[in-house]
């Protein structure tokens, strides 16, 4: 059977339209009930094309294309997030394999792991002395735990065959860790690092709208402020999509690293 | 097909000799207690137990005998309560390269390609010996188990008993004198396990039967096919030996005329005998 001409081929595309044309629905019918305060789909969509048009112009500090704005927010995640991945890992690693560093460290987890971001803001003002410093700051500690406590998870989950292959066959610490503790705890690691990535893409927008100066957390601020509701929602739609986006590759690639 | 060929080679080769003689391992006043939340549970206890060299000895008992538990006090990762275990002549304080072991459920890395699962044991283990001796060693045993073909392949894409012949063939590359095996077929099927019960004992004779192997099964017919000696176990909390029933059937043995034999039948039936007269049921 032709797999282009079957209906089947298409199916996923068809039901992603369906849920698209229900969000446009909905949208369209808040519009109608608050009277265009909330600006309809299709005003949104102009001022949208208008953004699209040019995305990377820069006029100054107070006006710059989304694209412009889109990158620095992603630069600070991937620098916040990568950060928090490089303390987290090794920690979650020796709370893993130590039953005296679990005990130790677990404790300190769970009290600042439930802190909202933007309490961590102003202690981050104080050390980087800079709102952008500060922002890096709230991704790194927010998105260090995730990740943390995933790889401790994995780390300490290591099944006793596995164990003991290693005690059987006098394998080195180090050989333990590379053929046993770094493989098994990977797809863990990776899981938390998807769930650090999720929770990074969410403060970064908080954090730049205390912070301003740029970003697309500032950009919805600034946009509040000049009272486009427009750019607002078409920031709401491409903070949805490239959050969607950085999920799914960490999808792929946790994919690629199940056994 | 396989499966006539290893038969031909258990059967026809009738020029063997033994090396060594004497002990491989002897147990001694053995006593292995765990702490529990519960309390101390004894596992085993008073075991002596001596097996010479080149010796295939079985234990056997029902669940939770104890069985592993002596098993691993003697592959070492296990220490005793009380007692001690002796090696080739060395007391056991932890598990080491003379003494390889089978795992019940293979344990090999799911990650690691049977070529790999079985090199990062050899390269373990054998400090001494070159790069390149350590890949002949690896060639060498997973030909010996008809599996070079698959080398790339993970465990997962393995067959039961694909896997368990690379478990055999792990344990058999680091070339130890004593091959310990914890219920080694135990997961296989009937006709899988029968092929294996061979291809053991063509590795044990390829090797001069200079190898000790010392094999905990639940399997009876398992146990007096491969074994010089079948040692039974008491039920447990703190098992004891409760007898060591020797074998004397001429090896080659095979698989389809041994089951007439009356010693094996006599044999058969003492260990019935021995492993289920407390659970008949009155009529």
């Amino acid at each position: 059977m032709n797999k282009l001409l079957n209906y089947r081929t298409y199916l996923p595309a068809l039901y992603f339209l369906a849920s698209m044309g229900i969000l446009i629905g909905i949208w369209s019918l808040i519009s109608v009930v608050t009277h265009n305060d909330i600006p309809t789909p299709g005003m949104t969509w102009v001022v949208f094309r208008e953004m699209l048009a040019n995305p990377f112009y820069d006029y100054g500090p107070n006006d710059k294309g989304i694209g412009n704005q889109l990158v620095s927010s992603l630069g600070r995640v991937f620098m916040g997030f990568g950060l928090g991945s490089i303390v987290a890992i090794p920690v979650g690693l020796l709370m893993g394999a130590s039953p005296v560093g679990m005990k130790l460290l677990n404790p300190i987890v769970q009290i600042l792991r439930p802190v909202s971001p933007l309490a961590w803001f102003p202690l981050g003002l104080l050390a980087f002395k800079a709102a952008a410093g500060a922002t890096i700051f709230i991704i790194f500690i927010t998105s260090l735990w995730p990740t943390l406590i995933n790889t401790a998870f994995g780390v300490s989950s290591i099944p006793q065959d596995h164990k003991n292959v290693a005690t059987a066959f006098g394998f080195s610490t180090w050989r333990y860790i590379r053929t046993v503790v770094i493989p098994y705890a990977l797809p863990h690691i990776i899981t938390g690092l998807r769930l650090s990535m999720g929770v990074a893409w969410l403060v970064i927008v908080a954090g730049e709208m205390l912070s301003g100066g740029m970003g697309i957390g500032f950009f919805v601020w600034d946009s509040w402020n000049a009272l486009s509701l427009e750019k607002i929602l078409c920031a709401i739609l491409i903070i949805g999509t490239v959050g969607l986006l950085l999920d799914k590759g960490f999808d792929a690639l946790q994919k690629r690293f199940a056994y | 097909m396989n499966q006539t060929l290893a038969e031909t080679l258990v059967d026809s080769s009738t020029s063997f000799h033994k090396i060594q003689t004497g002990t491989s391992i002897s147990v001694r006043d053995l006593t292995i207690s765990f702490k529990t939340p519960k309390g101390v549970y004894t596992a085993v206890k008073d075991i002596d137990l001596t097996i010479g060299k080149g010796e295939i000895v079985s234990i056997i008992g029902h669940s939770g005998c104890g069985k592993s538990t002596l098993m691993n006090a003697i592959s070492g990762m296990v220490r005793p309560t009380k007692g001690e275990v002796i090696a080739n002549d060395k007391v056991v304080k932890g598990p080491g390269p003379d003494r390889g072991v089978v795992f019940q459920n293979y344990s090999l890395l799911p990650w690691l390609s049977v070529y790999h699962n079985i090199l990062e044991a050899v390269d373990s283990v054998m400090h001494d010996k070159t790069k390149a001796e350590k890949r002949t060693i690896v060639a060498d045993n997973l030909n010996m188990v008809n599996l070079w073909a698959h080398k790339d392949k993970l465990p997962g894409q393995l067959s039961g008993g694909m896997k368990q012949r690379v478990a055999i063939a792990r344990a058999f590359a680091i070339n130890p004198s004593i091959l310990l095996l914890d219920e080694p077929f135990g997961a296989l099927d009937a006709l899988t396990k029968g092929a294996m019960h061979i291809e053991l004992l063509k590795l044990w004779n390829l090797d001069n039967r200079n190898k000790t192997i010392v094999m905990v099964t639940h399997d009876i017919e398992e146990a007096i096919f491969l074994s010089d000696r079948v040692v039974v176990m008491n039920n447990g909390p703190a098992a004891t030996i409760r007898e060591i029933v020797d074998v004397p059937l001429d090896r080659p043995r095979n698989k389809k005329s041994i089951a007439h034999d009356p010693v094996y039948v006599d044999i058969h039936d003492r260990l019935l005998g021995l492993l289920f007269d407390k659970f008949s049921i009155e009529d």
